[in-house]
């Protein structure tokens, strides 16, 4: 394997790592706002991750910096995206988790 | 078994359990987001398939719009599903039956996936992917074909070109001189490849037009061979805008907005809708444009404009929005979308030519005058779609007078 391969490779691999994280805080964590954090805060992650794999095994420049573009502009966007639902659920009056048990 | 088929199994399994959900679920809320997802996933299936016109629409309009529609459906119906008696309705049951048998025993007639001997190998689509990829990979013989693919017959792709395969990659109208000779038609007289030539149609172009296609075969499909079809849907979609203006507008002495919830006091979604709303219409104007050369065109590009709008009035409201663009201005564009895609294809008739046979527009070089014409479809189209998805957008989020 090509040494772009092998970075390519480590970096889908943890992306899928990441995700799959993600994937399982949202089933397990207690509440709307932890699995709220799980789920973004992977997501965020883990597409860069995999984007910038993918830009190492491409072998056009127009199409690699059209992939960093994509993961730039979700870098911005999706942790806003998160930033809205979790205000939202806020405004609506929804408790966050205690241990103690609900407010 | 191959991974293609895998992965498509594996979607197409998600795909109706997703249907199940939004039938089950009785929050209308969850349904409506379960429709978006049904719509993502599918768009999965269509790249999957390599078909990413299909695949970009679907992720747009499928994904996107519709989902935000639903939602500001939701404004009016609200979140909840009445409450009804499960019972089972037996008609309803035999007859859902019947057609889905129907449907299958007509999948039974088609040919197998992945089928290389499958109608649409064969005709009229791979004449212009042959032509397409000639010329957009650069030189021949640069890529190699896979293992146990047939470039003769690939390259002959109808069983009427007989005769041997000139060498000259630049003769690009052997095919059809093959056809004709085969059929006992009139060889028409053969041209140098450099030289332009004065008939319109799709033969003997030079060889740096993409043989009068553009580069992207969806495109040439349905804004040139199927140009009719894609007017009328243009058209329909002009209809349904004008029909939701007729149904759901107030009238206009009572003031086309009543005040509703401003987001701008957020001051993260403000900065960040700032900042991605250029690069949203940006993004729009390139798809429509580069419609011709890659996946894309008049439909996704509007929906994306048309989100930008509705950020902009989800964020700063839509008395902003009102005043960037007032009803009457949408109300006008979504009918010059439609004039403008009729009305080239009426230039195209006084120039001498059919309706919509763009090739007319510039006689010289027929392929760029059909790139010119398709970008103006395009652009007709777009236009059209993105104005009436903002007014679907406008009186879904208007509160009845009522």
């Amino acid at each position: 394997m090509h040494w772009n391969e092998v970075v390519c490779t480590v970096l889908l691999a943890l992306g899928c790592v990441i995700n799959f994280s993600g994937s399982y805080g949202v089933l397990k964590f207690p509440d709307f706002y932890a699995r709220l954090h799980a789920a973004g805060k992977t997501d965020s992650l883990a597409q860069v991750l995999i984007l910038l794999g993918l830009v190492f095994v491409t072998p056009d420049l127009l199409t690699q910096v059209k992939l960093m573009l994509v993961a730039f502009i979700l870098l911005i966007v999706a942790p806003t995206a998160t930033f809205a639902i979790t205000k939202a659920a806020h405004l609506d009056g929804l408790a966050p988790w205690t241990r103690g048990g609900r407010q | 078994m191959n991974a293609v088929v895998l992965i498509d199994t594996l979607l197409l399994l998600l795909v109706t359990a997703t249907a199940v959900a939004i039938i089950e679920v009785r929050s209308l809320y969850a349904s409506s987001i379960l429709t978006g997802i049904y719509s993502l996933l599918m768009a999965l299936v269509w790249v999957n398939m390599h078909s990413m016109d299909v695949s970009f629409t679907e992720a747009a309009v499928g994904g996107g719009i519709s989902t935000i529609l639903l939602i500001g459906t939701l404004v009016h119906v609200g979140r909840e599903e009445k409450p009804i008696k499960k019972r089972l309705h037996v008609p309803a049951l035999i007859f859902t039956a019947l057609t889905g048998a129907a449907l299958i025993y007509g999948t039974l007639d088609m040919p197998r996936f992945g089928d290389p001997a499958a109608p649409i190998h064969h005709y009229r689509v791979p004449e212009m992917m042959a032509q397409t990829v000639g010329f957009v990979n650069g030189t021949p013989g640069k890529q190699k074909p896979p293992e146990g693919f047939d470039v003769e017959r690939y390259r002959r792709f109808d069983g009427r070109v007989t005769g041997p395969i000139p060498d000259d990659p630049k003769d690009t109208a052997w095919r059809e001189r093959s056809i004709l000779q085969t059929e006992g038609l009139i060889v028409p007289q053969v041209r140098a490849a450099h030289e332009p030539h004065a008939e319109p149609g799709h033969h003997l172009h030079p060889p740096d037009d993409f043989n009068g296609h553009v580069p992207n075969s969806v495109t040439s499909l349905l804004a040139a061979y199927r140009g009719y079809d894609t007017m009328f849907e243009t058209t329909v979609i002009f209809t349904a805008g004008v029909s939701l203006i007729l149904l759901l507008r107030r009238p206009r002495r009572e003031g086309y907005l009543q005040p509703g919830a401003v987001m701008s006091d957020q001051v993260i979604l403000r900065v960040v809708a700032k900042l991605s709303i250029p690069f949203i219409l940006l993004f729009g104007f390139y798809v429509i444009t580069h419609g011709e050369l890659g996946p894309g065109g008049g439909f996704q590009g509007g929906v994306v404009l048309a989100t930008a709008f509705i950020l902009y009035a989800l964020i700063f409201g839509r008395a902003a929005l009102y005043r960037v663009v007032p009803p009457p201005v949408s109300d006008m564009l979504t009918g010059v979308g439609v004039l403008i895609y009729s009305g080239t294809g009426a230039v195209c008739m006084l120039l001498g030519g059919k309706f919509l046979d763009y090739s007319m527009l510039n006689p010289a070089l027929p392929g760029d005058g059909e790139s010119l014409g398709m970008t103006l479809v395009e652009y007709g189209v777009g236009i059209t779609v993105s104005m009436v998805m903002l007014t679907i957008f406008n009186q879904l989020a208007e509160e009845r007078s009522t």
